[in-house]
């Protein structure tokens, strides 16, 4: 017996663009185009360059590499206002950085973590937002407006509920986005959740990341249709999809889920179609090579989000083909990249982080048994 | 059958009623407080414990959620993360394993995983235990799940005194509680108790419901009434047993198990929850590396067989603990 297909030409059919006039995009400025190629580049550069830190055991733990997905993670996130929440998960390790960036990578103001703080939990060290208690993208803050991560798949989505349906009992107007694989969208809690919110119409939108791969099971051993969007109409809500390797049109279906949600209207799941670069996870890299046929790889990661982006600012006369050459990390895997194909000030942002987490202490021993309970303010 | 009662002003209140009074006062008090269940708003609850709340506070702080137990628990975490104070009722405390995940692995940890950065004002609430005819899956003693999961409280009262003070203390608690609420105890008339206008009992302390010097009773819920029973018969033959209501089982009051064994040097502990890894179990561990040199006996256990709970009366007490199970372990402890 074959398993089931969805077949490659589903997976692109429902990307709906809808040309360039009155969409989201339009209230951004050529400057706000750079700072998103920017955040590509840095997004793309914190993944490589921790590959690298990982192939010489330096890191302890796995690695789920972002690369071809950033697009998702910085489209989403350009739009959002300081006050608002996500939820990002195992693979979206640049939002934790790339959250209110727009307001200065440095900005200490701003409501997302500094580089020093993700480098810190990435080290294990005691200057970690949680102190390095749990691994990689386990880590939060109450005050940044970032949901705590676990492993549990799906298991922070009836979370970012309780975080929605508070901040309207306090008075505010904050969107909840929320991150999760394909693959996760097979939890019954993914329902629960998206079912209240609806209910409730909570400010709360779904991003699936649908890489077409959850671990070693492809989307049609996981999911009834190719679009997780279609489960949307269960729920009385607007199920968009994206093309995920277009930051714009992440950015624009993102923003129209947002305005709608802001509006008191409800949640909206946002599908952004993609694909895995590489294992699921580092340790799976070699035998991700042999469950996925070579070909599907490379059309996967045929369209660079990177490349893709530079195109439509050298189309729309926002870059000069030239400069769209100088840094050209696109198509390349960690391996193959070097710093001179990263702008210098991405480089020396992630640089300034690294070095301060080498420094940074470790936690004491004796923390192990601390906080189980609550001990009053740290 | 005699209980030490700690108060005695005001009117008689049930079990049920001291649980109600409980959360419609914190409810007043806390405007950031909020109530989340199935059926607990229209309908006022399965056992008619939310009666009222959503006349008096609305619909936005006693929220009629769906039959989702994972999202229930979910959302109450976030929304303790976002500044309030949750209690949720399990309509069966059989039901908090499809919340189970969210319970042990979200937010029991919370505190832990974030190093104390969040900490969550949660009540869980539900009625539990067996002995009327509830079969399987509306008898559950299933405490020992949560015990055994790090971050949770977990408290089991046994009068309407404890059930209310006890409730009003977690839910200031500032950590997750989860209550277990013995529903044959709900409207057991001759536990009703006066209860004093404005109280709270601490978390983590177990009381002595009868003193003696002989051997040591432990147990909590509805056990306790057991105890009480078989310490009056064991008196006619002529032994003097203390018994010991544990009311919080995490935190556990080692102190005042070992005070008591200090006397007597015997201990029997009973629960009606399963024998193997049950609560039972752990006290009596504990008991054997905390008062090793005290014991004039082995200490045992009184607990379910290993079984689910049977609906048939004679299946039932076949299974459940009871007065005459514990009269027969204290009398093998009593004359070791
Ligand atoms: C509840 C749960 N079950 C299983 C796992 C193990 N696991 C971690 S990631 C993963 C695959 C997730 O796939 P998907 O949701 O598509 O996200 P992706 O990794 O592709 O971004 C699995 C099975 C887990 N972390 N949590
Ligand atoms: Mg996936």
């Amino acid at each position: 017996m074959t398993p089931p297909s969805h077949g490659a030409a589903a997976v692109q059919k429902r990307i709906e663009k809808t040309g360039d006039q009155a969409l989201p995009r339009q209230a951004l400025t050529p400057a706000d185009n750079q700072e998103l190629l920017r955040q590509l580049y840095l997004a793309r550069y914190f993944d490589v360059r921790l590959i690298k830190e990982k192939k010489r055991g330096r890191l302890r733990g796995t690695l789920y590499s972002s690369h071809n997905q950033e697009a998702i993670i910085v489209g989403s996130l350009f739009g959002l206002e300081p006050t608002d929440w996500i939820s990002p998960i195992h693979r979206d390790m640049p939002a934790f950085f790339l959250k209110d960036a727009r307001r200065g990578w440095r900005n200490p103001e701003r409501n997302g973590m500094s580089i020093e703080e993700v480098c810190s939990q990435v080290w294990c060290k005691a200057t970690s937002p949680g102190r390095a208690r749990d691994n990689w993208s386990h880590i939060g803050s109450k005050t940044k407006r970032i949901i705590h991560s676990t492993s549990m798949l799906a298991g922070t989505i009836p979370v970012a509920c309780g975080v929605a349906y508070a901040d309207r009992l306090n008075g505010g107007n904050a969107v909840v986005l929320t991150y999760n694989g394909e693959g996760s969208t097979a939890q019954g809690v993914f329902h629960e959740s998206i079912n209240f919110a609806s209910v409730h119409k909570l400010p709360v939108i779904t991003i699936v990341e649908n890489n077409q791969w959850a671990y070693g099971t492809p989307v049609e051993l996981g999911s009834p249709s190719p679009d997780i969007a279609d489960r949307a109409k269960g729920y009385n809500i607007p199920g968009l999809i994206a093309d995920g390797q277009d930051v714009l049109d992440v950015y624009d279906k993102v923003m129209a889920a947002v305005a709608r949600a802001r509006a008191g209207l409800g949640p909206s799941i946002v599908e952004c179609k993609t694909f895995r670069a590489y294992g699921h996870g580092d340790h799976d890299d070699d035998r991700a090579a042999k469950y996925r046929p070579e070909e599907e790889v490379e059309r996967g990661r045929s369209r660079d989000p990177i490349a893709v982006f530079k195109r439509w600012l050298v189309e729309h006369n926002q870059m000069s083909a030239d400069e769209a050459q100088r840094f050209s990390p696109e198509g390349l895997s960690a391996s193959e990249v070097t710093d001179d194909d990263f702008p210098p000030e991405v480089v020396q942002y992630l640089k300034e982080g690294i070095e301060f987490a080498i420094q940074a202490p470790v936690p004491p021993a004796e923390e192990g048994s601390r906080w189980v309970f609550a001990e009053g303010p740290r | 059958m005699s209980i030490v009662l700690e108060h005695k002003t005001g009117t008689k209140r049930n079990f049920l009623t001291a649980i109600k009074e409980a959360i419609r006062e914190e409810m007043a008090l806390n405007p950031d407080m909020v109530c989340m269940g199935e059926d607990i708003g229209l309908l006022g609850g399965a056992f008619g414990v939310t009666e009222g709340l959503l006349a008096e506070f609305g619909r936005a702080r006693v929220i009629d959620a769906p039959i989702s137990e994972a999202l229930i628990a979910g959302a109450a975490t976030g929304m303790a993360l976002n500044g309030k104070t949750v209690m949720m009722e399990l309509q069966f405390i059989d039901f908090i394993s499809c919340g189970f995940d969210q319970i042990v692995n979200t937010m029991a940890t919370f505190s832990y995983r974030t190093a104390g950065e969040v900490n969550l004002p949660i009540v869980m609430r539900g009625p539990a235990g067996a002995y009327g005819g509830g079969a399987l899956y509306h008898s559950q003693m299933n405490e020992a799940w949560f015990c055994n999961s790090p971050g949770l409280k977990v408290l089991c009262p046994s009068t309407p005194y404890d059930a209310k003070g006890l409730l009003r203390s977690a839910l200031r608690d500032g950590n997750p509680v989860l209550i277990y609420e013995i529903k044959e105890l709900y409207r057991k008339r001759d536990i009703e108790q006066e209860l004093p206008d404005d109280y709270t009992v601490p978390i983590g302390k177990a009381v002595v419901r009868r003193e003696g010097a002989d051997l040591t009773l432990v147990s909590y819920g509805q056990n306790v009434y057991h105890c009480l029973e078989a310490a009056e018969v064991l008196a006619k033959e002529g032994s003097s047993v203390e018994v010991i209501d544990l009311r919080s089982l995490v935190p556990l009051d080692m102190d005042a198990i070992r005070a008591s064994i200090a006397k007597t040097g015997r201990v029997v502990v009973v629960n009606e929850a399963p024998m193997t890894c049950g609560f039972a179990g752990e006290v009596v561990a504990r008991i054997s590396t905390d008062c090793f040199e005290l014991l004039d006996a082995p200490p045992l256990r009184v607990t379910r067989l290993d079984t689910p709970v049977p609906w048939a009366k004679t299946l039932e007490t076949y299974v459940l603990p009871n007065t005459e199970k514990v009269v027969a372990a204290a009398r093998k402890v009593l004359e070791f």
